[in-house]
Parts: C-alpha cells; structure tokens; sequence
C-alpha cells in the first residue's frame, strides 16, 4: 500500500509542479483573500494576531478546496481513476497518496501566504518559527486528511467545486479553530498554557479522520460514474 | 458448463429505473477471444465494465478466480496523464500494480505497439490512434489473465488495427481471457472463438464464432 | 403506527401546551420569556437524537446496502435540520431579551450551528446529483463524517470560549419542580411528533422508490 501511495503522490507532485496551473491558481487566490481581508483596518493599524492567524487559514481552507480538486481532476480528465482501480493496490492508497500529494502542495502555498499576512496585517512573529511550523504541518494533516476523502465525492460526471466548500468548510472548523489558535500563541506569543489543549484536539482530529477516511474511502472511490 | 475465469450468473444493471442489462448468464474461459457485438446502447460497454468488477450488478452475482491486478481494462478513456511522456505513463502503472521498476519491459511493450520513437515525448501531443495504442502498452505492460477492450480500435489505421488483432490472437493463445467490443465485426471474426451478441439488454446469441452469421447485423456493424 | 405516533403526539401537546401556560409558574427573572425554552429544548434534543439516526442509519448502509437505511438516513436528516434551525431561532428569540444578544459565542450554540451548517449540506448534496449512481454510498459517508465531527467540534468550541471568562451562566438553573415537569411533557410531546414524522417520511421514500422499482420491472414484464 506505501509503495503504490508513493508512486500517486509523487506522480501528482510532478504533475502539480510541472504544469504549475493549479498550484499557481491556489497562491493567487489565498494573496488576494490575505490582501483583500487587509483592508478591515485602518491604513497603519495592525491587525491583532487572532485576525491574522484567521485571515491565514481561510486562505489555506480556500487553497485547500482547489488542491483537492485538481488532484481528483488529474484522474478524471481521461479515466484514469479506472486503472487506479483495477490495480492490485488497496483504494485507501489513492486516498493516502492524495492526502500527501496535497499536504506538500498546501505547504508550499502556505510558504506563500506567510509573508504575505506578516507583510500585508501588519504582524510581528513573536514566538517560534519553529513551533509555528510544527502546528501548521499537524493541522494541515488533518485538513489533508479530510480534503482527500470528501475530494473523492467530486468524481464522476459532476463535480461542482463550490458544492465541496459547503460540506468542507463546516467539518474543518475544529481543525480550524485550533489553527487559529495556535497560530495567535505563535505570533503574539502569549497564550502558551492553552497550548496542551488545542494540541490535544489537533492530534484527535488528525487521528479521527485519518482512520475514518481508511475505513470509508473504498465505499467513496469505485468505478461507477 | 466448463469453469471459467469469471462466471456471470442472472446479472442485470439499473441506470435509475432504466434497464441495461437484464439476465446475463456468461462464462469468460482462460485461452478463449471473446467478441461481443451488438448495436449502440445495447449494454457493451456496461458489461465489460461489470465484468472488470468496476461497477457492482444491480441483481446476480459475479464470481472469479482472479487476483486483484490481473484484469488488464481499456476503456473509451485512453486511462493517461496526457502531462507525462509515454515512458512516464507506463513507469507510473508499472509502480501502481507492484511490479519491479525495470525499464526493459515498458521497452518491450512500447516497441509492440510501435511507439518506441515517442517514448520520451507528452502523451497528450500524441494523435487518438497513438494515445490508443499507449493505452494497449499499459494493458499489455501488466501481463493480465483477462483482457478487457472496448473498442480497442477505434482511432487505429488499418496496420495498427491488424496488429491489434494478432496481439490478441496471440495474448488468447498465451492462455488469456478476452472480451472484446468491437464494431468491425467481418475484419475481427476470424481471430475470435467466440460471439456473444447483445441486443434489447439481453443475450440474443452466444456461441462459436464460426457459426455466428453475421448478415443479421445490417446496419448495426460493418459486416 | 404512524397514525397512533401522530394522534399521540396530538393528545400529548395539548396536555404539554396546557402545563406550559397554566401548570408550570412564571419564571421570576426572566418572566413570560422563559416559556420560550419549554419548545426550544426538546427540539434542539431530538435535533441531535435525528442526527445520531443518521450515524446509525449510515452505517447499517454501507454494510447491508439496503436501501430502507439511505431513506432513513434521509428523512431523520431532514428532521434534523428542521429541528436544530428551529431550535437555533427560538433560542435567538430567548437570548435578545435575557442576554441583550442575538446570538453569542457558546459551545453548544456553535455546535448546533456548525450541525445545521453540515447537515444542510448532506441535504444539498441529496437533492444534487452528485456521485450519480453512488450518491446513497456517498451520503452514508458524509453521514459517518459528520457526526465524528460533533465532539470534535463541541470540545473545541468549549475551549475557544475558556480563554476568555465565561459573561454567561448556565441556562435553565433553578427550575421549580412545576417546570421540570411541563418540560417533561413537551419532550415526550416532541418526540412523539418527531417519531410520527420520522416514519411518515420513510414510508413516503420508500412508496417514492417503489414507484420506481414498479416502472424498472414493469417494463420488464412487457
């Protein structure tokens, strides 16, 4: 099962970075969210950290919608998901390769989107880098996690992209609110005794929907249109 | 009847309240060619795709002695990442069914089906014969117990259309079973054992090739 | 039976109506506003025991794959929705006047909410035509996900709001035990109108299913 979610991962990764279209597509949009959300202050103000670590992940929940949806696209575009199928490989595979394959390209764009909330909010990093890091990785595990099963629903002869957000966005939000969390220790640096907590439910959401999405994507991912 | 590869037994397939495939009783033996006709919508396409286990049976039951992996499927998708070369593509399936990474054997298939000159070159440039023709190297590549075509010519020049039938002469002869969608039934006739004609959702014959009389068809194939 | 659940409930709100406004007291602090939670709560109740069904329902479907579990899973969720949303607006019209705001940030406020958010959606999804063929398969599992996501949901919504000193107590604290009694009844009233519900709408899926099972194998008979 390693080996074939290998070869999808890094067969998406190339396709991702080569054609560079959805990736690029994915940057644009989360800028211009980080940009256009800029302008709830005042010119000179500094938004307050839980703004910008909110800003920040909206962006990324945005980008994470687009990601998804081109990496189940690649599969559609001329009925590849048939072969992926008929391999001897288990389908939970193609799950575990997309989560990964996407988890590097949300990665990328949030590398991205970064300097662009400390350069457009106005934000100073006051805790670790380090640390910030380590809680975007996790948290972006769990959004992965979820983002590949519920991508599997926009196969077949109708995928609707904005349908996607809808069912997403509502299930991301504990996922989402320890990010923001997280991120507003990180960034303002006070805050640190409720970072045990908000750990906890990062690591529960991470270990609920990747066991959740091991049992259920079979039923998701089949052959029928 | 004799045990086969794969049994079909009192299978019908719904589309919502629409009927594609109705009571279908069908035995695919290992070294039999298979070819199935019949006109537009008569449920081709749906059974090849029941038989490769891609869609479940609304009613029957399908049993199989086949391991997962061993069905090779081409489908009226050519199945390629048109973003990859040819040699990408075929490296990638080769990974995904497990096999050992070995250039040699992609080599092969790829001089088979005549695309040796494009190995290196983006599979989505290639015409619809030449994308076709790399969906039969993938099939190939993989070395099934049961082949599955659906209209594996179509978009083929006549030479590629020839070779085609040879290679599925000789993958039968080589102990494979085939099942076989195909419209040109005078040309594919003499390569095959075994007709099964579908018409009105249902099996209106079945049996060997030699005895199949293909005037019947006016119309709904080139005889 | 859905007949007797519907005559039930019937007799049962009557009774419940009545222990409302004549049987339990008037509430001191918050007065006439208060009989508002009497219909709020069993609601908001049975909003969650629809969505349990749901769970249940979803998981009896991908492993029996029958076809009486999707329409169950179907109809609970409608009733879901319907009874969080109502939930949620009669809650909004207690909060103004007792709290001075609409609407506050309260782990179970918010959790109600993101449910009816997520269940509006498996709603959506079921009038849509999305996975074509396997859209009851795909339910089933958005049906799993989602209330996997309830406690997730709950508890970090608990801790969102800790950081900051809880302005508000809890509800409902002190009730007389007139009050108990009149909620009592409003929730046995609620739950039998929610079973009635619950059983006309599966019997009226499944009569919508059969029709077309009538139309698939009486063509075959033709």
């Amino acid at each position: 099962m390693l080996g074939a979610a290998l070869a999808v991962a890094r067969k998406d990764l190339k396709l991702a970075l080569s054609g560079a279209q959805g990736l690029v597509q994915t940057v644009l949009l989360g800028l211009l969210l980080i940009f256009i959300m800029s302008l709830s202050r005042e010119p000179g103000e500094m938004s307050p950290p839980l703004a910008a670590a909110a800003i920040f992940w909206l962006a990324t929940a945005f980008g994470q919608i687009l990601v998804f949806n081109f990496l189940y696209g690649l599969e559609e575009a001329e009925g590849a998901r048939l072969g992926l199928l008929l391999s001897p490989a288990p389908t939970q595979s193609v799950w575990l390769g997309k989560a990964v394959a996407g988890w590097v390209l949300l990665f990328c764009c949030q590398l991205v989107f970064a300097p662009a909330a400390v350069a457009f909010l106005g934000q100073s990093v006051a805790g670790s880098v380090g640390l910030g890091l380590l809680v975007v990785a996790a948290v972006d595990w769990g959004l992965c996690a979820l983002g590949s099963l519920l991508g599997a629903l926009s196969v077949g002869r109708s995928s609707r992209e904005s349908l996607l957000t809808v069912i997403l966005f509502p299930l991301l939000v504990p996922a989402l609110l320890a990010g923001i969390r997280l991120l507003e220790t990180v960034i303002s640096g006070r805050g640190l005794e409720a970072v045990g907590a908000w750990t906890g439910t990062v690591v529960a959401f991470d270990a609920v929907f990747t066991a959740a999405a091991l049992i259920l994507f079979p039923f998701l991912y089949t052959g029928e249109e | 009847m004799a045990q086969g590869l794969l049994r079909l037994c009192r299978v019908s397939r719904f589309y919502g309240e629409r009927a594609v495939l109705r009571n279908i009783e069908l035995v695919l033996a290992p070294g039999q060619a298979l070819l199935v006709v019949g006109p537009n919508g008569a449920g081709k396409s749906t059974l090849l795709r029941l038989l490769a286990g891609l869609l479940p049976p609304s009613e029957g039951e399908i049993t199989t002695e086949l391991a997962p992996g061993e069905i090779g499927y081409l489908g009226h998708k050519t199945l390629i990442y048109p973003k990859l070369t040819a040699r990408a593509n075929l490296a990638f399936w080769q990974a995904m069914f497990g096999l050992p990474r070995d250039d040699a054997p992609i080599e092969a298939v790829l001089a088979r089906v005549g695309l040796s000159r494009f190995a290196d070159e983006e599979a989505g440039v290639f015409s619809r014969g030449m994308s076709q023709r790399l969906s039969l190297a993938r099939v190939f590549l993989t070395g099934p117990r049961l082949l599955l075509l659906d209209e594996p010519a179509s978009g083929l020049d006549p030479a590629s259309a020839a070779m085609l039938r040879r290679e599925i002469r000789a993958a039968a002869d080589a102990g494979a079973a085939v099942a076989w969608v195909s419209h040109n039934v005078a040309a594919d006739l003499a390569v095959c054992d075994r007709v099964v004609l579908l018409r009105g959702c249902r099996v209106a014959y079945d049996g060997p090739a030699r005895d199949f009389d293909p005037s019947g068809l006016a119309g709904e194939c080139v005889c | 039976m859905i007949r007797l659940c519907a005559l039930a409930a019937a007799a049962v709100s009557i009774l419940a109506q009545y222990a409302i406004w004549f049987y339990a007291p008037v509430e001191e602090t918050m007065g006439e506003v208060q009989k508002i939670f009497y219909t709020h709560m069993p609601m908001a109740w049975w909003s969650l025991v629809s969505f349990v069904v749901v769970f249940v329902a979803s998981i009896l479907y991908l492993a029996k794959r029958r076809d009486v579990y999707a329409r169950l899973a179907g109809a609970a969720a409608e009733l879901g929705v319907l009874m969080s949303g109502l939930a949620l607006a009669t809650g909004m019209c207690w909060a103004k006047p007792i709290w001075g705001v609409w609407w506050t940030w309260d782990p179970r406020l918010t959790t109600t909410l993101v449910m009816w958010f997520v269940y509006a959606a498996y709603l959506l999804l079921r009038a849509s035509d999305v996975g074509g063929q396997r859209k009851d398969t795909v339910l089933a599992v958005l049906g799993i996900v989602a209330f996997l996501d309830v406690p997730l949901v709950f508890i970090s919504a608990r801790y969102w709001r800790s950081i900051h000193p809880a302005v508000l107590g809890s509800q409902g604290g002190g009730m007389e035990p007139e009050m108990w009694l009149a909620m009592a009844a409003n929730l046995v009233a609620m739950g039998l109108l929610w079973l009635a519900l619950l059983a006309a709408r599966t019997k009226q899926l499944a009569a919508g299913a059969a029709v077309t099972a009538l139309l698939r194998h009486g063509a075959s008979r033709n």
